[in-house]
């Protein structure tokens, strides 16, 4: 009797908890991503945090987006999107034809109108868009009809078309035309987004998820997968725990060679590696810390910063840390460019040739205490580090450990990340380990990163060679072939690789972990999720989440 | 671990031992020696001493002790994250530094800090309540209004903040915070025993003989005091070891390569899968420790005086962890009549 | 009566306001810079000088903070930096979190405390008392988030009893019936609250346990002894009575240890509360929002300690004598 009633009030139970069956059918699925954060706000001129555009990449759409190869000169490797094609009327002009389906989510058609609108919102002072400077070789964009777009460029470059479409995000004028654009960064609608895109808002929760639905209309056709959680995570190995557990389906990064082990251990993951889109590096100061007009006292030497790079092992770090998730680079370069080249030549680890070196140059420890001086300044330095950067904690304390060895005594700050930027900009410290991974080009990851031009901006540690400002100047301009760029670059990265201003330390590859269940997975190397629209989650391998429906929210 | 380390740990072991067991013989002769060591069933206190009294001795010789350098990356490739060995008692992290070494190490940072950051407390604890408690009045008014505001912002609100004025926290800085922010309760707990002991016989004997202020503070109503103090003292070191290791938690405690147990957690945090003992061992090194300061209070409470001490170890402070940190250290009862006696 | 509550109200504003201006000042003067961004981006300065002048850090010091108490007075805390939303709004998304884990983890502590004092005052002296004696001593002694990572890895990880992270599931819970909510609540609450409770319950128990044993050696627990009462009824009945009015005292005590540790667990956890929220406000140098939580959490301390005081009183005739 008493068995009978407990199997009752366990069965109750069971059928008590279990969500309402309201999704059936194909146009089903959820997709529970394990987000290594939480965007500010979603109005995309305003934030270019990386969570921030995963989601844009949903909501918003660009007149034409990167291709699987990820090539940025010309325009023969991009896909349409808004645009349904385009042209160039001479070397300055492109006209961009628009779908003329393309709706926003509340039924108004998109138009060359907004096209035009978003060019004057991106690069309106007023809004402080991170892609403002980016713009500037843009002259202006008019709207010739409602579905014709013309944009004017200043100068012809290699990356015209890119420029033109990669950093726009095409926004309803009229939702945004009445917002005061000094108020843009708070503004109500970056919380209550009204997209283009495959997906719409649903609910943003703070601190925990925001979810999508499928917009059933879109033109470009219909998703797949019904519905989009983001569900914030931003600690890494908590985002792993979530997606070995079972409870979110998707992360596009495993970071760590452990991870990837948890997760290949893990029956319901499948692994998707691609190439990446970042490198790491130690860069040196090469003006004096705090003092920007004097060359700094050890770094200003271009043989120490030769020989301190010889000191290093990159090699044996990269196994450490990263393992076969990364490469050592020749150079500040990442994978994914079609710039790769396998292995550095030079500089080579060789601590005896760093030894001498160091001692050439009057570096030599006199007072026996393990650490070199000249003129009785120590050779020791501080590595500035975000506090928030698991890996490149573990870069610093290595780094330390094998400085330490050639009698270089390292101290390691790790700072929040404002006192980071500040300092960075200010150009108060010695070395500091940089990591870049923004847009799929060398021009910035190359060019806006280490000339002279940027220096105080990203070039921080004010690297400044005339020699390869021009090369950079040269790829960056005139209407170079994908070849002629590629050889420009290579030769830029000689020179910046004999002057060493900073070490290269590793250019990653990325696995990202995607739930068996889910078919059709393709990833694109330089926005992760921006194919998700053509994934598929078969009927018949649905679990619980795949049956809610998307309206329960 | 070659054979000189293991001779240094037996000689070293031995050495704290029969120091506690000469403590103890002196101290049986006495009668509050005799409460101290046979207080509770079976002795925590002395169990608490012993475990004191070796993990202090092994900080000390943590260098013949510690059979590799504390931040030294043996093998960045093919030591790391290895399981404990022969070689490596307590295996070895993700920078493969042998966690025994770097346990040692880190013995000497967070006993130190346990009880450099107590002494902050409870020397400004004690001053404090000692004029606050002597003077009255305006005194006395504006610095507990100054201690109800220490008390009602939950403590690590503080020290977060304060960690951020610093762009690298110096660890003099760390444990002058730490000792700052932790002797509200204190001074409460020793205003009440100077308030009372003020309107006794022979500190009205003292004034009526006319000695000075300062000297009937310190020499006759703090005596008084001492007890409570004492025991709020053995508390506090496992408190402020508690407090370490978790700022050090959130990256703003001790700052790398100096090894504190706290720290090491921190680092070891990632690879909590793939090496559980570079986690677990700073963790049980930290809670054993803990352990014994509160036994070792316990036992003083007893030895020292049960009634009055008795008041600030449980009434006040019921566990090591909550010493000023989690109740903050107030009385109960404020406004019954007992206390106001 | 009126008159305590009318001083204590007036003391408690006093300290926010100490809080709010202290706040307001240390976390201006830590370095770094709210709206720079982090060294890989360029900085562009015309974006950063537009976002401070619209955040109004453009202004002099003595005049935000003269902005900041007008706006607090009206029950405005401002906007936040980091989350381009009110601080408000974002307290309120996470406050509730931080009150339910601390409500769970207070019911637990108290109610496997109390037990276990209760268990140890029956048996004192015996072997068993020094059991828990000594396993409480050392429970207490743990640090919260070590145990935190234990538990998780133990339960969440290998064991995977229980979810390893968050308050609940958010791609299930909107779609659950009322049933299935609360199970996924529960689910989501058990780790994080179990650490909690757990540290506490070990504390808790000494301290019941020594109010008991006081309690015991009291007069009018010896006269029901010599009324013949036994000794269990006289443990319940007369003793456990009179123990328990310090222990409700402690109630209100506990806050600021449950926010404390909940910073840590919560960290651990992922769980969406205060304690996260403000230490991420921190790090990004998010004024408003800090100002905002170490407001919030003085406040509960604050109405908690308030809260303690009046169960006294009602709890405690004598306290009302001395008004």
């Amino acid at each position: 009797m008493r068995k009978t009633a407990s199997f009752a009030v366990t069965l109750a139970l069971a059928v008590a908890c279990r969500p309402t069956d309201a999704c059936r059918g194909d146009a089903c699925g959820t997709l529970v991503v394990a987000a290594l954060g939480e965007p500010a706000t979603l109005l995309p001129p305003v934030t270019d945090q990386q969570l921030a555009r995963d989601v844009h990449d949903q909501l918003f759409l660009k007149l034409a987006d990167v291709g699987m190869s990820a090539n940025t000169v010309g325009d023969a490797d991009f896909e349409p999107q808004l645009a349904q094609r385009w042209e160039w009327e001479d070397s300055l002009t492109l006209v961009f034809h628009l779908h003329a389906d393309a709706r926003w989510q509340d039924g108004r058609p998109v138009t060359a109108g907004d096209v035009a609108f978003t060019f004057t919102a991106y690069t309106d002072s007023q809004v402080a868009s991170p892609a403002r400077p980016a713009l500037a070789r843009i002259a202006g964009v008019t709207a010739r009809d409602s579905l014709t777009a013309e944009f004017r460029f200043s100068q012809t470059f290699p990356e015209m078309f890119y420029t033109a479409v990669h950093h726009l995000r095409i926004l309803p004028e009229h939702l945004l035309r009445d917002v005061p654009r000094g108020q843009w960064s708070t503004a109500e609608f970056g919380r209550a987004p009204v997209g283009n895109g495959p997906y719409r808002l649903v609910s943003w929760t703070p601190g925990v998820a925001l979810t999508l639905a499928a917009d059933t209309g879109f033109f470009l056709g219909r998703p797949h997968i019904a519905r989009l959680v983001w569900r914030f995570q931003p600690d890494l190995a908590a985002a792993v725990n979530l997606v070995v557990a079972g409870e979110a389906d998707a992360i596009e990064i495993l970071v760590t060679p452990d991870n990837v082990q948890r997760a290949r251990e893990t029956p319901h993951l499948t692994l998707y590696p691609y190439p990446g889109l970042a490198y790491g590096y130690l860069g040196f100061n090469l003006r004096a810390n705090g003092d920007p007009s004097r060359p700094h006292p050890l770094f200003g030497d271009r043989e120490v910063r030769r020989a301190l790079t010889m000191a290093v092992d990159r090699e044996r770090m990269r196994a450490s840390t990263l393992g076969d998730l990364a490469k050592v680079p020749p150079g500040p370069i990442v994978t994914l460019w079609p710039l790769w080249e396998p292995r550095p030549r030079e500089l080579l680890h060789d601590t005896a040739a760093a030894a001498r070196l160091l001692a050439e140059r009057g570096w030599v420890d006199r007072d026996g205490d393990g650490v070199r001086e000249k003129a009785g300044v120590p050779l020791a330095f501080g590595i500035m580090l975000p506090s928030t950067s698991g890996l490149r904690r573990q870069f610093a304390r290595l780094l330390q450990e094998q400085l330490a060895a050639v009698g270089a005594k390292v101290a390691i700050d790790e700072v929040d990340g404002p006192v980071q930027g500040e300092r960075a900009g200010a150009g108060r410290f010695d070395a500091y380990l940089g990591g870049w991974n923004v847009d799929p080009t060398p021009s910035t990851g190359i060019g806006g990163t280490w000339t002279s031009a940027a220096a105080g901006l990203a070039n921080h540690v004010r690297y400044a060679n005339p020699a390869f400002d021009d090369l950079v100047a040269r790829a960056t301009s005139g209407a170079g072939s994908p070849d002629s760029v590629r050889a420009l670059w290579r030769h830029a990265l000689e020179v910046f690789n004999d002057d060493a201003p900073a070490i290269v330390l590793f250019a990653m590859d990325n696995v990202a972990a995607v739930h068996a269940r889910v078919a059709d997975v393709r990833i694109r190397p330089d926005s992760h999720w921006a194919l998700v629209r053509t994934w598929r989650i078969p009927a018949d391998r649905m679990i619980e989440r795949d049956r809610v429906a998307p309206a329960a929210n | 671990m070659p054979a000189a380390h293991w001779l240094a740990l037996a000689v070293t072991l031995s050495a704290a031992w029969l120091t506690v067991a000469a403590i103890r013989r002196a101290a049986l002769t006495t009668a509050t020696g005799r409460t101290f060591f046979t207080s509770g069933t079976h002795g925590p206190a002395r169990w608490g001493l012993l475990i004191l009294a070796t993990v202090a001795a092994l900080a000390l010789a943590a260098p013949l002790v510690a059979p590799y350098a504390p931040s030294a990356q043996l093998d960045i490739v093919a030591l790391q994250n290895r399981p404990p060995s022969f070689a490596h008692p307590l295996g070895t992290d993700l920078y493969s530094r042998d966690v025994w070494s770097r346990l040692l190490f880190g013995a000497r940072v967070s006993l130190a800090v346990g009880a450099l950051g107590m002494g902050v407390a409870v020397t400004v604890g004690t001053a404090v309540g000692a004029v606050a408690g002597y003077w009255r009045g305006a005194v006395d008014a504006v610095l507990m209004r100054v201690v109800d505001v220490g008390l009602s912002v939950p403590r690590i609100f503080v020290l977060l903040v304060l960690a951020g004025l610093w762009e690298r926290m110096p660890v003099g800085v760390l444990v002058l915070a730490i000792g700052l922010t932790s002797w509200f309760g204190t001074s409460r707990l020793v205003r009440a025993e100077v308030l009372a002991a003020r309107e006794r016989e022979f500190v009205q004997a003292a004034r009526a003989v006319g000695a000075g202020t300062a000297r009937i503070v310190v020499r006759h109503i703090l005596p008084n005091a001492a007890a409570p103090i004492f025991v709020t003292a053995a508390l506090g070191t496992g408190a402020v070891m508690l407090l370490e290791s978790g700022l050090s938690f959130l990256g703003i405690g001790v700052a790398a390569p100096l090894p504190s147990w706290g720290n090491m957690i921190a680092d070891a945090r990632d690879s909590v899968r793939s090496a559980p003992w570079s986690v677990l061992a700073p963790g049980l090194a930290i809670g054993l420790v803990v352990t014994a300061c509160a036994a070792v209070a316990d036992g003083l409470r007893d030895a020292l005086d049960p009634r009055r001490a008795r008041r600030a170890s449980e009434q006040l402070a019921p566990f090591p962890g909550s010493w000023d940190l989690s109740s903050p250290m107030r009385d109960p009862r404020p406004d019954t009549p007992r206390n106001r006696a | 009566m009126a008159a305590w509550l009318a001083r204590r109200l007036l003391a408690a504003l006093a300290i926010l306001w100490t809080v709010a201006t202290l706040t307001f000042v240390a976390i201006q003067a830590a370095p770094g810079d709210p709206f720079l961004p982090t060294a890989e981006r360029p900085a562009d300065p015309a974006v950063v000088a537009t976002l401070r002048r619209q955040f109004g850090l453009d202004r002099p010091l003595p005049e935000q903070y003269a902005r900041y108490l007008g706006a607090l007075a009206t029950g405005d805390l401002g906007m936040s930096f980091s989350q381009r939303r009110p601080v408000a709004t974002a307290i309120a998304a996470a406050l509730p979190h931080t009150l339910l884990l601390a409500a769970a983890a207070l019911l637990l502590d108290y109610v496997i405390g109390i037990a276990i004092g209760l268990i140890q005052a029956a048996t004192a002296g015996r072997r068993l008392d020094d059991a828990l004696t000594v396993t409480t001593l050392m429970v207490a002694s743990l640090p919260a988030f070590w145990v935190a990572l234990v538990l998780l890895l133990v339960f969440g990880e290998w064991l995977r009893w229980l979810p390893v992270a968050g308050a609940y599931d958010p791609a299930l819970y909107d779609a659950l019936p009322l049933a299935g909510r609360i199970a996924d609540r529960l689910r989501h609450l058990a780790l994080p609250a179990a650490t909690l409770g757990l540290l506490g319950a070990a504390a808790t128990a000494r301290y019941q346990r020594a109010a008991l044993l006081e309690a015991l050696g009291q007069e009018y627990v010896r006269t029901a002894r010599a009324k013949g009462l036994d000794e269990r009824r006289v443990l319940l009945r007369h003793a456990w009575r009179n123990a328990l009015v310090p222990i409700t005292a402690l109630v209100g005590l506990a806050l600021p240890f449950l926010l404390t540790g909940a910073v840590l667990v919560e960290t651990v956890f992922a769980w969406p509360g205060m304690g996260r929220l403000a230490a991420d406000a921190i790090t990004l140098r998010d004024y408003p929002l800090v100002t905002g939580t170490a407001l919030t959490a003085s406040a509960v301390v604050v109405l908690g300690s308030l809260v303690a005081d009046l169960l006294l009183r009602a709890a405690d005739p004598r306290v009302r004598v001395h008004d």
